[in-house]
């Protein structure tokens, strides 16, 4: 499902060039889910990003679901996230001027479904939030604006779904809840699942665990 | 297609609950309801001003012939549905049954005479009429009556036509058109010209064809006949008769197109922030976009078709308050042009639409079409900033695009460059300065207390949005100077054109003789009486010894010209010389002074000799000088004036001006009593005309200023507002760490204070270069740097973007600090 081989990305800096991910070779099959686990600085979000398709690698490639995302250009990667690809990020990032509704109608619009409305709805209820439905994030608390974010990443039905540090805002018992639904909502939907995170019973959890250091990634035994 | 449609009212909707559309719209509307309200109301004030000015003429248009009126006119005329009228005059001796004989100036009148203004008769039953005279009647002058002593009913001869006396001419409205013509009124039919065998060939009559009708239709028949006129035909239009009423509206109309002008930019300005605020608040927004899958191609559609939305409801807004706004404007005009055009035709709407096109396409635009180029990877790193930022580039089309819509819509390529002048140096000294003021300020905040340190510190974090800022509060600032020191040194002016007991009344035909007793008459009368000058009929032959062509059909370049001369020893009042000198009172060197826009006609220069005749007389003079005549003052003009001495050798009448007080109107009567042969112009109608134009227009000028002053304050808000957000946060970090919130209100006080001192320096200074450009080049006023207003701009940029500024951002202290911090 995802496949990378000699995944490098170098930054220039004002001191000189930075390299923080180095020669990375992954793979993950359908269905399986993987936690990345490491220091802070240390590129997991980097990585996240450059899986996601999100920024370009400088060496090295991704392949997801058989496409090279190296053959594609910015917009082609924006329209294979809109079919594949959902994400949960620690600071939910839910657009502020929509609805809790409109906000997990959004990838759906945006891949042009014709029942976005109903099926946003739908997700809504599954995350237990029909209630807020017309309600704008700011109103929301962290837990629920997350529980928000969530409906919309699976609303799209996408076969990938990346999350960076989906709990690092929350507090252990409201994360503890958030995780539950985000595999809950995995296991009904077969999703492949990659997520970031500090939290080790988060990352035990996961099928397999990936250690960053210093720009490079191990399996942990 | 309809998706996107849909979508994007949808986000547009959304931004708007979400107040972030406010300026951007407003600035909009504003801009679009400025351009149809000022454009509006410039036609409509066009069109009603020379129709009523036309009352002057009885017509739109007149051509005015020696010969009979060829019939070709009158059947072109008739063909393109005008409406017409026609008036021939000649002197003529008159004769009652009495066997009393005088001369007369004579006009027959017929067709729809007059076309406007009106007539006022008083029939021999004492009725008040407007009715022209009858076939086989004439009218007379109260005068006329007297001295040839009829009675109603009575017989009178004009040449040999025998006609009947059937009432008095009391006024004419065409009755200060054209100078000629002897004695008293009579007005006659021109079915009975035929009868009084006063036209033969080489008889002194002129025929005139009065025209009236659509501003289109009128002007389409003068193109058509213009290039066919012959010699001895000319075309009269009200501007050039009433060179006073012209002038006038020329610099109303020229005012409030500037006016406009600068509305425009102002509204571009507050788009362009309000634009880029808006941009900045939507990266984010774009970037969680992009990361779900939206294509920049799918992001640009969707705000290009949201601006398109936003457009059409600012063209649809715009238009209606635009309308409404010139209908305000007018209503102080209404009594003084009663209500004759009341539609203001569609150009101004296409000219309002396309400036919001213009302020979209390159002001509004640009911010949004790079949120295209966001990054996904915002999401996941917040610094990730926009790709390929062009602001320069967009400043420059814009500038430009703007300096295109104002030569479209002002016409005036001179007016244009002045401004943009004027604010390329504001915006250049702007950068520089700012950019210096700001690194400079570092030091200072150091060594200042912690408020001072607080805002310094703030001003240059921001470093190239602060400078931003005040290029667009010194642009703003200079915009709105520019316009108020216009607007002052217009309406001086206007107050001076015409001053308290400028001549409103021409006296015509004195005999030399009769000099000494009409200046006792009027010591007398105790009414002043300006200098008599000479006038005779004369006519440029030749120039250089090179006989100039009489006129011809199509024929370009100089030609003889004929015109009424006059001599003075001194040069009249309001004159300046352009080239050469005005002479030494007393010499008899044969030399001559002219007119500029005659020189050009006979295509003469100074030193150049002319051939000069006055009735058989032919005789030389050199050019001494060319002059510039002001034709507003209401003052005897003449192209050409001679030395004293040299035009006494070929005697004619004298003619000059006096004012008469609203109360001394009898003292015509009196006058034309003792001197029977004296034939007075009374222009105080028109005087009262222009002045009352003047009052009027300089009312909707004020209510024209009031709207830019809004448009002023708009691009202030604007750019006020746009740096609420970053300081928001910086609050509530600063208050989460303890600070004082009058600390904090002190800081964004002092912040906004120092950038609008900055700015008003700056705008003193494009200002004082664009209205020196304006004033002198373009209107024709005189200009006095305003030194006073270096430390004005100073202080009150100070005060107003300072108290604006700490105004706006209030809510920044006043949020509870958590909010701010929740809400990332
Ligand atoms: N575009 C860039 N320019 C400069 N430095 C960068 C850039 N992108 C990432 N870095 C640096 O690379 C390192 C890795 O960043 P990354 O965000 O991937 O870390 P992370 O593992 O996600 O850390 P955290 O757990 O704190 O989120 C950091 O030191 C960061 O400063
Ligand atoms: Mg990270």
């Amino acid at each position: 499902m995802i496949t990378t081989s000699q995944l490098t990305k170098r930054v220039s800096t004002a001191d000189g060039d930075l390299e923080i991910l180095r020669g990375i070779a992954l793979e993950i099959k359908r269905g399986e889910t993987a936690a990345i686990v490491g220091a802070s600085g240390s590129g997991k979000s980097t990585l996240l990003g450059l899986l996601a398709g999100l920024d370009v690698s400088t060496e090295g490639d991704v392949v997801i679901d058989g496409t090279s995302l190296a053959s594609l250009d910015e917009d082609e990667r924006a329209l294979l996230r809109a079919d594949k690809i959902g994400f949960v990020f620690q600071s939910f990032q839910l657009l502020p001027a929509l609805t809790a509704l409109e906000n997990v109608m959004l990838p759906l619009e945006l891949s042009g479904a014709s029942d976005s409305d109903q099926r946003a709805r739908d997700f809504l209820d599954r995350v237990g939030l029909s209630e807020r439905r017309d309600h704008y994030p700011r109103t929301l608390s962290g837990g629920e604006q997350q529980r928000v974010a969530i409906a919309r990443a699976f609303a799209s039905e996408p076969l990938i779904l990346f999350a960076d540090e989906p709990t690092g805002n929350l507090d252990t018992a409201t994360g503890a809840k958030i995780i539950d639904l985000l595999f809950a909502l995995n296991t009904e939907q077969g999703t492949t699942l990659v997520l970031v995170t500090h939290d080790m019973s988060l990352a035990a959890r996961c099928g397999r665990q990936l250690v960053m250091q210093a720009g490079e990634l191990e399996e942990a035994s | 297609m309809a998706a996107l449609l849909g979508s994007s009212l949808r986000l547009l909707l959304r931004d708007w609950r979400g107040g972030e559309l406010g300026v951007l719209f407003s600035a909009l509307i504003l801009a679009v309801s400025l351009v149809v309200g000022i454009s509006g109301f410039v036609n409509r004030l066009q069109i009603n001003l020379e129709r009523e000015s036309s009352r002057f003429l009885a017509a739109d248009l007149v051509v005015s012939t020696a010969d009979r009126t060829p019939e070709s006119f009158i059947a072109r005329a008739a063909e393109s549905g005008l409406a017409r009228g026609e008036t021939v005059t000649f002197s003529s001796m008159v004769v009652s049954e009495s066997d009393e004989m005088f001369l007369a100036s004579v006009k027959a009148v017929g067709g729809a005479y007059p076309l406007r203004g009106s007539l006022e008769i008083e029939d021999t039953n004492g009725q008040l009429t407007a009715n022209q005279p009858n076939p086989g009647e004439v009218l007379l002058a109260d005068r006329l009556v007297q001295q040839l002593n009829v009675l109603p009913g009575q017989r009178v001869w004009v040449g040999d036509a025998e006609l009947v006396y059937a009432g008095k001419v009391i006024s004419e409205p065409d009755g200060t058109s054209g100078f000629f013509g002897y004695g008293p009124r009579l007005m006659m039919h021109t079915a009975d010209i035929e009868a009084t065998g006063v036209i033969q060939p080489g008889s002194r009559v002129t025929f005139r064809l009065l025209i009236s009708g659509s501003p289109d239709q009128v002007s389409e028949f003068a193109d058509w006949v213009r290039p066919q006129l012959v010699q001895g035909q000319r075309l009269l239009t009200v501007e050039e008769s009433q060179p006073g009423i012209g002038a006038t509206l020329d610099r109303a109309r020229g005012f409030l197109l500037l006016a406009g002008s600068l509305g425009v930019m102002l509204a571009a300005a507050a788009i362009l922030v309000a634009a880029r605020r808006f941009g900045e608040r939507h990266t984010d927004h774009v970037a969680v976009m992009k990361s779900l899958g939206a294509t920049s191609t799918t992001i640009r559609n969707l705000y290009a078709a949201s601006l398109g939305w936003l457009g059409i409801a600012a063209i649809l807004i715009g238009s209606v308050l635009g309308w409404l706004a010139q209908s305000a404007m007018f209503i102080a005009l209404a009594e003084q042009l009663p209500g004759e055009i009341n539609e203001i035709g569609v150009s101004p709407y296409i000219t309002g639409a396309v400036t919001a096109l213009v302020c979209i396409g390159f002001f509004a635009w640009p911010p949004l079409a790079r949120l295209g180029l966001v990054s996904p990877l915002r999401v996941l790193r917040r610094e990730t900033t926009i790709a390929g930022s062009q602001r320069a580039l967009d400043l420059v089309l814009g500038t430009l695009s703007l300096a295109g819509l104002m030569i479209w819509y002002s016409k005036d390529v001179f007016l244009t460059s002045a401004l943009m002048g004027g604010i390329a140096v504001t915006v250049g000294l702007g950068f520089l300065g700012a950019r210096a003021l700001l690194s400079s300020s570092r030091q200072l905040g150091s060594r200042a207390g912690s408020v001072w340190r607080l805002a310094l510190a703030g001003m240059q974090r921001r470093g190239v949005n602060s400078a931003f800022q005040i290029v667009i509060f010194g642009v703003a600032i200079m915009l709105l100077l520019v316009l108020v020191s216009v607007r002052t040194s217009l309406l001086d002016q206007w107050r001076l054109q015409l001053p308290e007991g400028t001549p409103n009344h021409y006296l015509l035909n004195v005999a030399p003789q009769e000099a000494d007793l009409i200046n006792d008459f009027f010591t007398d009368k105790n009414v002043e009486v300006g200098r008599l000058y000479p006038s005779t009929r004369g006519r440029v032959m030749a120039v250089n010894e090179t006989p100039l062509p009489t006129w011809e059909i199509g024929q370009e370049g100089p030609r003889q010209q004929e015109a009424n001369f006059t001599s003075g020893a001194v040069m009249p009042e309001g004159n300046v010389v352009l080239d050469g000198e005005w002479w030494q009172p007393g010499t008899t060197e044969s030399i001559v002074s002219l007119e500029e826009g005659f020189a050009q006609e006979i295509g003469a220069e100074v030193d150049d000799v002319l051939t000069l005749r006055i009735a058989a007389n032919e005789f030389e003079a050199r050019v001494a000088n060319i002059r510039e005549v002001d034709w507003e003052s209401m003052q005897p003009n003449f192209f050409v004036i001679f030395p004293t001495e040299v035009l006494s050798r070929y005697p004619g009448m004298l003619l000059t001006s006096f004012y008469l007080e609203p109360g001394q109107k009898p003292v015509i009567g009196d006058l034309i009593d003792d001197f029977p042969t004296l034939t007075v112009i009374e222009l105080d109608v028109v005087i009262d005309e222009i002045r009352a134009i003047v009052d009027q227009v300089s009312q909707a000028i004020e209510l024209v200023l009031m709207i830019i002053m809004v448009a002023g304050a708009l691009v202030l808000i604007a750019g006020v507002t746009a740096s609420v957000d970053e300081r928001l946060h910086e609050s509530a970090i600063l208050r989460a760490l303890g600070a004082r919130r009058g600390r904090i209100l002190g800081a964004i006080a002092i912040e906004f204070s120092m950038m609008g001192a900055i700015a008003g320096l700056l705008a003193v200074v494009g200002a004082e270069l664009s209205g020196w450009l304006l004033q002198t080049q373009m209107l024709e006023l005189d200009y006095q740097p305003g030194w006073i207003l270096w430390p004005f701009g100073l202080v009150l940029g100070a005060l107003v973007i300072g108290g604006l500024g700490t105004y706006t951002c209030r809510r920044v202290v006043s949020v509870p600090p958590i909010q701010v911090l929740r809400e990332v």
